[in-house]
């Protein structure tokens, strides 16, 4: 008989061995790969002679390092502005909208049943040349020309990315306004707190931790991102992600890509850790 | 009667293992293929003919999106029987024994193509590949926003800048620059690719940008007007020409390229013979025509180009043009290396 501990090892074990097998395995070889010579994809009777050559060629090409750092900083804007464009509708789902809640966080995940390329695709049409943005523009009369800003730019990727990742970002921020005590703000207002202050020193703080999952939750895969930046980066737009990919579909050089998503993970992880040592998450939450 | 049902219950497991073991016995071959392709070839006006004279076989396909990704899944183990690229990796599939030589004896279609096709499926004197579709890559311009275009230099033309579009290829931009620099392609030096890659990072911000689909990020704008110059293939040509867009198709000093694409049968194939009637059916008429007249791509039966009447076909493929071919210049063999140094400069070029 298993007793309750070992009950709850045992059912822990699925979700671990699948973690094992689908996220870790695929993680070493990953590893694995961008330290072999580029002999194109994996062959377990190649030898497994090891190598760092792959790593000194990224190293010594500063337009990798550089689409790095603008991938970074892309993920940052997209993170930050993802975040603070889906407080308001947490806000509103947690504190107004009361009964219809349900409906309204529906509304919110009815983007999800289309396809992420659909949605991607939805934006060229929004800011092309002939788009939606730019011929109201022109009726409007405010520009003459179509505005070559709108599509095949980096403002392009960020604002696609934006849209894309407000419902995600939404979620984890109406969660935690969710768990906010509603005497917290009844004994704020019975001390004499306004609106905003109640807001602004009672909600916001309690909520923090939920923001800082949601920058995360955007931030972490927007680094990598490659599917966005192809479809509306133009030449300018394209980030590292698209350079991960270009090596392992255009080149079939799979230890170079494996060596740049390494950079890449090591990178993020470093900066996570160190945003989540500056930013107490622990302690906004108590 | 616990034996009875039982065996009863048996009898479906009995009956496959029994069916199989007569297939093992009689060689018979499974009445399906897996054929590993480019998005929109799985198109059934692609592959009609097969289809009508083997309704009950069963073809499934999967995609690779480019030469590379296509070598790659076939290097990985696809389980595909029948695979599909284009010219200048035919090497690489006989070298790794990935390819199956060809019976060109069980094809009846095969008087139909031009000696010059075949030639181009042959590596050591040995038939392993089918020529199937074919066409140009030369400058697609627009006639009221660019003056007559004569050389490929024209994608590096500041005057359009914004409005070019070259495609999203390595090999490709080698290409181009052999062309405009007089080089030998498949001798291309190292100084010779420094310089190609400073002469393609010069150049990147003229481009709207780098296309990878045809039909998805070329023909649209070139129809809406944003692109003025771009390379592209034929078919988009006549999908604009088709359109009314007032566009023409160069034929530069150097020469318009010409590309085509191949079928090799898997090493590992259990379909061999199925797989050669699919493609000696590729190339019967109707599945030629439809290539033809449908989607603009030129197809290896050359009797089926001879009938080619249409104007705006005729245009797209230089059909009245019997120079046409003394100026154009196939893709030839790449090695793995330049392969490999190709598109990492490419790649270099697209992350400055």
């Amino acid at each position: 008989m298993l007793g309750r501990r070992g009950a709850l090892r045992f059912l822990a074990l699925p979700p671990y061995v699948w973690l094992a097998v689908f996220f870790l395995a695929p993680l070493l070889l990953i590893v694995a790969i961008s330290f072999r010579p580029e002999t194109g994809p994996i062959d377990f009777d190649d030898p497994w002679t090891f190598t760092i050559a792959q790593y000194q060629r990224i190293l010594e090409t500063p337009a990798y390092l550089r689409r790095l750092g603008m991938s970074v900083v892309v993920a940052l804007v997209v993170a930050t502005a993802a975040t603070v464009l889906a407080y308001p509708i947490a806000y509103f789902l947690a504190f107004r909208a009361r009964e219809r809640a349900v409906f309204f966080l529906v509304l919110l995940l009815i983007p999800f049943a289309v396809s992420y390329l659909l949605r991607v695709m939805a934006w060229r049409l929004m800011l092309g040349g002939e788009g939606a943005i730019n011929s109201l523009l022109e009726w409007l009369g405010v520009i003459s020309a179509p505005l070559d800003l709108l599509i095949y730019s980096p403002v392009a990727v960020v604002v696609t990315l934006i849209y894309v990742w407000i419902p995600f970002a939404a979620l984890p921020v109406y969660a935690a306004l969710q768990r906010i005590e509603r005497g917290h703000l009844e004994a704020a207002a019975d001390l004499g707190a306004g609106p905003w202050t109640r807001f602004a020193r009672v909600t916001v703080p309690l909520s923090l931790p939920g923001a800082v999952a949601a920058f995360f939750m955007v931030f972490i895969p927007t680094v990598g991102e490659y599917v966005t930046p192809s479809l509306v980066g133009g030449t300018e737009g394209y980030m590292y992600g698209n350079i991960i990919q270009d090596f392992f579909s255009q080149a079939a050089s799979w230890a170079t890509g494996a060596a740049l998503a390494v950079i890449m993970l090591l990178l993020t992880l470093a900066l996570v850790a160190v945003a989540l040592r500056l930013i107490d998450v622990r302690r906004l939450a108590s | 009667m616990p034996a009875r049902s039982n065996l009863v219950r048996r009898v479906p497991a009995i009956l496959a293992a029994a069916t199989l073991l007569l297939a093992s016995c009689t060689g018979a071959e499974p009445n399906e293929l897996l054929v590993l392709e480019w998005a929109g070839y799985e198109e059934p006006d692609f592959w009609t003919d097969f289809a009508t004279a083997n309704p009950d076989t069963n073809v499934e396909f999967e995609f690779g999106s480019n030469d590379a990704e296509i070598l790659s899944l076939m290097q990985a183990g696809s389980q595909s029987d029948i695979f599909h690229f284009y010219t200048g990796w035919q090497q690489f599939y006989v070298d790794e024994e990935l390819v199956r030589e060809i019976d060109v004896s069980k094809l009846t279609n095969w008087d139909a193509v031009p000696e010059e096709m075949k030639a181009l499926g042959q590596i050591d004197g040995k038939q392993y590949y089918i020529p199937w579709d074919w066409g140009f890559t030369s400058i697609l311009y627009n006639t009221e926003q660019v003056d007559d275009v004569t050389s490929w230099d024209v994608l590096f033309n500041e005057d359009y800048a914004g409005h070019i579009s070259m495609w999203d290829d390595g090999p490709g931009a080698v290409t181009v620059s052999a062309y405009i620099n007089g080089w030998d392609e498949t001798a291309i030096t190292e100084e010779q690719l420094t310089q190609i890659e400073q002469d393609w990072k010069d150049q990147k911000p003229l481009n709207l940008h780098y296309w990878d689909s045809e039909y998805d990020n070329l023909c649209p704008e070139v129809i809406s007007g944003d692109i003025w110059v771009a390379y592209a293939w034929q078919g988009c040509y006549a999908t604009a020409l088709a359109e009314g867009v007032p566009v023409a198709y160069a034929d530069p000093v150097e020469g318009r390229n010409s590309w085509v694409g191949l079928y090799g049968i898997s090493a590992e194939t259990d379909s061999y013979e199925l797989a050669l009637k699919f493609l000696d059916l590729k190339l019967a008429e109707l599945t030629c025509s439809n290539a033809v007249t449908i989607f603009y791509y030129g197809c290896a039966n050359s009797e089926v180009m001879a009938g080619i009447t249409d104007e705006i076909l005729i245009e797209a493929f230089s059909i009245d043009n019997p120079d046409i071919l003394e100026t154009t210049r196939f893709t030839p063999l790449v090695t793995a290396e330049q392969r490999d140094a190709w598109t990492a400069m490419w790649t270099r070029v697209k992350a400055e």
